[in-house]
């Protein structure tokens, strides 16, 4: 099996879409035979010749960014745009995709998920399914047990799908795993990432006192 | 109302011309309307580097037209997003318009309805409006997936989701859903 990775995080290399990436495939080359190549859309604008390319030779596209205001990143977007006029010419391509967001929770992602099925339809592609994990911001502070956890996961989802091309369900709902946060998780969690991603971040910036700042008014 | 406008179609298009008809409507009934056109601005790529939010709190560290996005934004009433839906989602434009606004909420999160969303940085946020051009395939489907999109959209940037309208209906409803909100 040939994977086409198309990484759509505006950080490109250096990002936790990357990271996450690069724990999926991890597994899927552990089958005999499979092989995969990966571009970053962020160094293929303003054309993306490379990523269209793909588009007319590549068996299967797997397609990951991170959640931007609730969707994709306007750079992701500008990519997509370039694919209208390949509607319909792609059937048997494969395409699926990975969107991960920084908020506790997996649910912010689920309407971009119903959008890129249906865009995938409306290009006329088969639909391989998404992986979508929320929690995916500072993964660098956050407790290395849970962290372990995410990357064995997406590891297991990435052994499964180089052995059948197909995403794992189970696998894919315990890593969606909170979908939701109750109302105890939300006043425990939230502090969390305030004090441990954001502060520890603006405090390493000496910016912690401006963090507050209203530079328009 | 302080009402902006930030159009996001293409030159040549429809939509310029249905954006100007909304504009001196608007003007008619005592709104004060600014437009952005999108296309003739200059403004990269949000790059997801954060440092609007941890090194220069609430200003990007890009030095373009994304400042006049920011300082336009904050002092309306209303943003009303015009755009072509393309693939289902308006325009790249358009959403790269959206990113480079981040600047204006703070990253701490709160919990909304029970669920986690950022902070406010300001004391107020302008009302948000859509007005799209269908595509020739848009069915009622892919406008469920953009409203759902962008009503998410508005809690996260401390807004609300005043009004979705399509530009195959006439601009005067437009005018008329603005002027009961």
């Amino acid at each position: 099996m040939r994977l086409t990775i198309l990484n759509g995080s505006p950080r490109g290399k250096k990002s936790n879409s990357a990271v996450l990436l690069s724990h999926f495939t991890r597994g899927f080359l552990e089958s005999p035979g499979n092989s995969m190549e990966t571009l970053h859309l962020i160094n293929e604008r303003p054309g993306f010749e490379k990523p269209k390319d793909a588009f007319f030779s590549a068996e299967r596209i797997l397609l990951a960014f991170p959640l931007y205001v609730d969707a994709m990143p306007g750079s992701v977007k500008e990519f997509i745009e370039k694919l209208e006029p390949y509607k319909g010419k792609r059937p048997d391509l494969r395409l699926m995709y990975l969107v991960q967001n920084g908020f506790p929770e997996t649910c912010h992602n689920r309407p971009v998920q119903r959008y890129l099925e249906k865009l995938t339809r409306r290009r006329g592609c088969a639909y391989g399914g998404s992986i979508v994990k929320g929690g995916c911001e500072g993964l660098d502070v956050q407790p290395s047990f849970l962290v372990e956890k995410v990357f064995d996961l997406f590891y297991q989802i990435g052994i499964s799908y180089g052995r059948t091309g197909l995403l794992d369900n189970d696998l894919l709902a315990r890593l969606a795993r909170p979908e939701h946060l109750s109302p105890e998780n939300i006043a425990q969690v939230i502090p969390m990432v305030n004090v441990f991603l954001w502060d520890s971040l603006m405090d390493k910036n000496g910016a912690k006192d401006r963090s507050f700042d209203r530079p328009y008014l | 109302m302080d009402i902006l406008i930030l159009n996001g179609s293409p030159s040549g298009s429809r939509l310029n011309g249905q954006i100007a008809e909304l504009k001196s409507l608007l003007e008619k009934t005592a709104h004060a309307v600014r437009e952005l056109t999108l296309r003739d601005m200059k403004y990269s790529p949000c790059r997801g580097c954060f440092g609007c939010w941890v090194k220069t709190p609430g200003r990007c560290i890009f030095r373009d037209d994304g400042d006049i996005l920011c300082s336009q934004a904050i002092h309306s009433d209303m943003v009303i997003l015009a755009s072509p839906l393309r693939m289902g989602y308006p325009s790249a434009l358009t959403k790269n318009a959206l990113d480079r606004m981040i600047p204006l909420i703070h990253p701490y999160l709160e919990g909304i309805d029970n669920e986690a969303h950022h902070m406010k940085r300001y004391d107020r946020y302008p009302l948000l409006g859509l007005l799209l051009e269908k595509e020739a395939d848009t069915d009622q489907d892919d406008m469920d997936i953009v409203h759902e999109i962008f009503r998410r959209a508005a809690i996260n940037l401390r807004s609300a989701m005043q009004f979705v309208a399509y530009t195959d209906k006439p601009i005067e409803e437009v005018c008329n859903a603005i002027n009961h909100s």
